[in-house]
């Protein structure tokens, strides 16, 4: 089966002749694959997360999602491949505090053009889904933590990318939120959805991830397949 | 001083942290200290400035004129030391000339010439306002107040002196006392002067008591007194001088003093929106401090030291600008006034900057004090966004429109931050009402230039000013037969009227007024109407504004004039737009003058050409036809009008730039505080295009409302203003010339608001575009 992200000897500095973040990592995630990211503190988890994402480039090396080369796409480009390819979650929600629950959710399907009724559509699916029809018009400040993520995944989901990315997602939340967000992960993947997440925690990894890569000091120390994945 | 330390280096990586912000305060108070140095320097130069040109330029109290033959140069010496004389110049010889040009196809005006080795000098102090001063004989300085308007390099023959002298004009001066029309060196003056004519001088004096016309002639009398008999041929006092130029600067002085008073407000405001907005943008790093242990006083004094380096730097660089804009600015403002040079004076130098930097420590002081009040948590978080809940009503509602979303996330945020806004709704508003009042007042200065030289529906005019062709003598009424006969046989003629002026005596008035009657239809010729109608037939007269109000008469009255011993009585059938001989002036039909001079003789024909004749092509080809005997001549609009034009653009474009400079701060303070929320906009798919039209559009939205507020109310200014204006200069103002704003300019104006927004957002806009998802995404 072709790769859903094929990385080829990608390096990134962000001084020039300083110590590389990410150095010459291969990497390749086949679709419906669900990998976790794991290192100490500086070890270049975050960068390969944004590097994958496009939000950043690469020194050198090649980057591919779903067949498209996105290390080489104007910052238009990049953007708009992100939008309909990519979802991301982060530790911190970053949900848009001025905005409603159901805006937050619908504004990558807005960005994108998406007609309003079939965005609308999408939005009360997930938000069935997620378990989160009741705060629909509420300010993410007034939600809890778990609450929050949830409404993240929605938005990050809202296009129907083929690869979602979360950064520590369990991070910000309590032991139960945390619990819950990586049940819905799993939901997520066993529904074929291909996930990439960084983690700090060797727990969360094993539970719902498929496949475990090990960085140290920007390189791959191991990748294991653990068989989470269902 | 314990603290002081801690404060210093705070100020300093405050300073080195936040480059951006500091260049533009310092940017924006640079710009507007310098707008405010140029309008407050134009305000006060509009209030006087003819005594500010005469101080500057050592003006003469009285220019006499003395024959060198009865008074001796001892004589002369010794007035200076009068008891009343506190200064004086000369003897200056002069001499009255008759200068032709183009061999003797030309004559010009008679000239008085004054001998002076350079321009300086005690009293009278001369200003070169374009080539040099003569250096050797045959050179000529003409008077750009009244010399003849020819180009530099032109050869004028002094007619009536034997060996007809050459003079090549090297320069312009303008004299404060108009003490002459020209100036050579002084040893040419005696070669000019025609056989038999007195040797004079100019004598130039400053007394101690020169502030009314009777001191001054108290003090003339005096100096008469001081010399022989007959020694004084002449003086001119500068309240005459002064008079004259008054008249000429009144209607200037309101719009300029508008201009002013836009600038001058809208750049207060814009420092206030700025240094107070910077500030809260530093709450976060306020709140940090505080945890760390400075205390509310050092707090204050290390915010007030961040605002006050940058906001000095700029104010100094804002007085060398002001005084760098000021050079041309004033420069054409002095040439609007008549007046030799203007400058920005030394107080105003003084004041604004002190002025500016108060304004800026005042505005930073108050939310400084305000966020040493607050608790170190309270000022992190006021400082990381804008108070939760505002501007939410507003994205919900604007979110339902059918638009694209980043416009109306856009729009939304100048809800978030509304005092931010309302400042910057002003600023934008003020310099949306400077171009929409320019515009109006540059369209109305126009139709003003139109109506007053007729330029458009007259453009050629034909003079009589010889006796015959090639030596032949033919009558006044011959010639003009002619003329008409040439005019009717040139292609390009749509129609001519031929026309005389005949100074009358009206009824009442102890002055004479200046009637001119057409022969034949002239309701073409381009009188705008303020009042009444054209006349219709013999017996009507149209008189401009002043004729009125000097006579005391309304439209409908009946007026008596009078040639010789010749009385007729003529109704006032309307009130014309017209300045010539100060508004004391009668326009008739032919026939209406002839009543009362039947020797009376047109010597000018106004033309009017057929659309697409080109008025230089038919000037050159009847003057050809008629040859020496008339002058053909374009009509052209006063220069006057063009220099106030350019000044007007040149006032609106520097408001413009100022609104755009406070623009441009907002929405780098906004874009700064919502650096994050662009990471996550980029980070969910917001496209560079998409990243700018939101953060243009926060901005956009007070553009547009700015835009249409201020329409109305720059229309309203022009309203008040031109009329002001053309009051000053004793006249009504015809309807039309106020209602100049065309429903597509209107238009057009109401998106002015909306391009200055978009102007000055734009380059932040750029910057968030181009800013680092990544590292966006974890700025707080």
């Amino acid at each position: 089966m072709d790769s859903l992200i094929s990385l080829s000897e990608v390096t990134k500095r962000y001084q020039s002749g300083g110590q590389p973040a990410v150095d010459r990592i291969r990497l390749e995630v086949a679709p419906g694959e669900a990998v976790a990211v794991m290192g100490p503190s500086g070890s270049g988890k975050s960068t390969l997360l944004n590097l994958i994402a496009g939000l950043d480039r690469p020194a050198s090396g090649t980057v591919t999602v779903a067949g498209q080369r996105i290390d080489t796409l104007s910052e238009t480009g990049v953007a708009r491949f992100r939008r309909q390819r990519i979802g991301m979650i982060f530790q911190f929600f970053n949900l848009l505090d001025d905005l409603t629950v159901a805006d937050n959710v619908l504004l990558p399907a807005q960005l994108t053009g998406i007609r309003r009724a079939r965005a609308r559509a999408r939005l009360d699916e997930l938000l069935a889904a997620l378990r989160i029809e009741r705060h629909r018009d509420a300010y993410p400040a007034r939600l809890s933590g778990g609450e929050r993520q949830r409404v993240a995944i929605a938005r990050a989901l809202v296009n129907r990318p083929a690869l979602l990315l979360a950064d520590e997602p369990t991070g910000a939340l309590d032991a139960a939120a945390g619990e819950q967000i990586g049940e819905l992960l799993l939901d997520l993947n066993r529904s074929g959805q291909t996930m990439v997440l960084v983690t700090h925690n060797p727990g969360l990894a094993a539970r719902y991830a498929s496949r475990t890569v090990r960085l140290v000091d920007g390189r791959v120390a191991s990748d294991t397949f653990t068989g989470a994945q269902l | 001083m314990p603290g002081a330390g801690p404060v210093a280096r705070a100020v300093g990586g405050g300073l080195a942290r936040r480059k951006v912000q500091t260049l533009v305060i310092g940017l924006v108070l640079l710009v507007s200290t310098g707008a405010c140095v140029l309008a407050l320097g134009l305000v006060v130069d509009s209030s006087a400035p003819f005594d500010k040109a005469f101080a500057a330029q050592h003006g003469a109290d009285v220019v006499a004129t003395v024959d060198r033959a009865v008074a001796t140069p001892g004589q002369l010496a010794a007035t200076a030391r009068l008891p009343e004389v506190t200064a004086a110049a000369g003897p200056y010889p002069e001499a009255m000339i008759s200068p032709q040009i183009g061999g003797r196809t030309v004559t010009l005006q008679p000239m008085t010439v004054a001998g002076r080795g350079g321009p300086g000098g005690p009293l009278d102090d001369l200003v070169i306002q374009q080539g040099r001063w003569a250096q050797r004989p045959g050179e000529l300085v003409l008077s750009s107040d009244s010399g003849p308007g020819v180009p530099l390099g032109t050869q004028i023959t002094v007619s009536g002196v034997p060996g007809t002298p050459r003079l090549t004009a090297v320069g312009y001066a303008s004299s404060i006392n108009r003490s002459a029309d020209g100036w050579v060196v002084p040893s040419q003056v005696a070669a000019l002067r025609a056989p038999g004519a007195p040797a004079t001088a100019q004598m130039l004096y400053r007394f101690a008591s020169a502030g009314s016309a009777a001191a001054l002639r108290t003090d003339a009398g005096r100096l008469s007194a001081a010399l022989p008999s007959g020694a004084v041929t002449g003086t001119q006092s500068y309240l005459a001088v002064k008079a004259q130029e008054t008249s000429g600067i009144a209607p200037i002085a309101p719009f300029v003093v508008a201009f002013g008073i836009i600038g001058l407000v809208m750049s207060a405001l814009i420092v206030i929106n700025i240094v107070s907005g910077a500030v809260v943008a530093g709450y976060r790093r306020i709140g940090i401090l505080k945890s760390i242990g400075f205390t509310p006083a050092q707090l204050v004094g290390s915010y007030a030291g961040l605002i006050t380096v940058p906001a000095v730097a700029g104010c100094i660089g804002g007085v060398l600008l002001g005084n760098a804009l000021s050079v041309p600015l004033l420069g054409s403002t002095a040439t609007v006034y008549g007046v030799g040079a203007l400058g920005v004076p030394v107080w105003v130098d003084v004041l604004v900057p002190c002025a500016m930097c108060c304004l800026a420590g005042i505005a930073a002081l108050l939310p400084s004090l305000r966020a040493g009040r607050l608790s170190a948590v309270q000022a992190i978080a006021i400082g990381r966004a804008p108070a939760a809940g505002r501007g939410y009503a507003a994205h919900r509602l604007l979110g339902r429109l059918s638009l694209p979303r980043p416009v109306t996330i856009g729009l939304a945020a100048s809800f978030a931050r509304p005092a931010r806004a309302a400042g910057t709704l002003a600023a934008v508003g003020l310099g949306a009402i400077a171009v929409t009042f320019a515009v109006g007042l540059s369209s109305s200065l126009n139709m003003v230039a139109d109506g007053l030289s007729h330029a458009k529906t007259e453009p050629v005019q034909v003079t009589l000013v010889g006796s015959g062709r090639g030596g032949q003598q033919l009558s006044p009424s011959a010639q003009q037969a002619a003329v008409e006969a040439a005019l009717r046989a040139q292609p390009g003629t749509l129609h001519y009227v031929a026309q005389a002026d005949q100074a009358v005596s009206v009824a009442g008035l102890s002055g004479q007024v200046r009637m001119t009657a057409f022969r034949g239809n002239a309701d073409w010729t381009g009188y705008d109407m303020i009042s009444g109608h054209w006349y219709s037939g013999p017996g009507q007269v149209d008189v401009p504004t002043n004729f009125l109000t000097v006579t005391g008469k309304a439209v409908g009255d009946t007026v008596t004039f009078s040639v010789g011993g010749a009385q007729v009585t003529a109704r006032i059938v309307g009130e014309v737009f017209d300045t010539d001989n100060q508004g004391l002036a009668m326009l008739t039909d032919w026939r209406t003058l002839a009543a009362a001079n039947r020797r009376l003789t047109p010597y000018v024909s106004d033309v009017a050409l057929r659309a697409g004749t080109s008025p230089e092509a038919y000037v050159r080809a009847l003057g050809s036809t008629l040859g020496p005997y008339a002058d053909v001549s374009i009509n052209g609009k006063d220069p006057f009008f063009l220099t106030l034009i350019g000044l007007t653009g040149t006032l609106t474009l520097l408001l413009a730039a100022v609104a755009g400079l406070g623009v441009l701060n907002t929405v780098l303070l906004h874009t700064r505080e919502r650096a994050h929320d662009l990471g996550i906009f980029k980070a969910i798919g917001m496209t560079p295009r998409q990243t700018i039209a939101m953060v243009v559009c926060s901005v956009a939205g007070t553009g547009l409302v700015a835009g249409l507020l201020a329409v109305p109310a720059g229309m309203a200014a022009h309203r008040y203003v031109l009329p002001v204006m053309a009051h000053a200069a004793g006249t009504g103002i015809p309807a039309s010339y106020l209602a100049v704003y065309r429903v597509w300019e209107i238009a057009v104006l109401a998106l002015a608001g909306l391009v200055i927004a978009a102007a000055g957002g734009i380059p932040p806009a750029a910057w968030a575009a181009r800013a680092r998802t990544a590292a966006a995404l974890h700025a707080e």
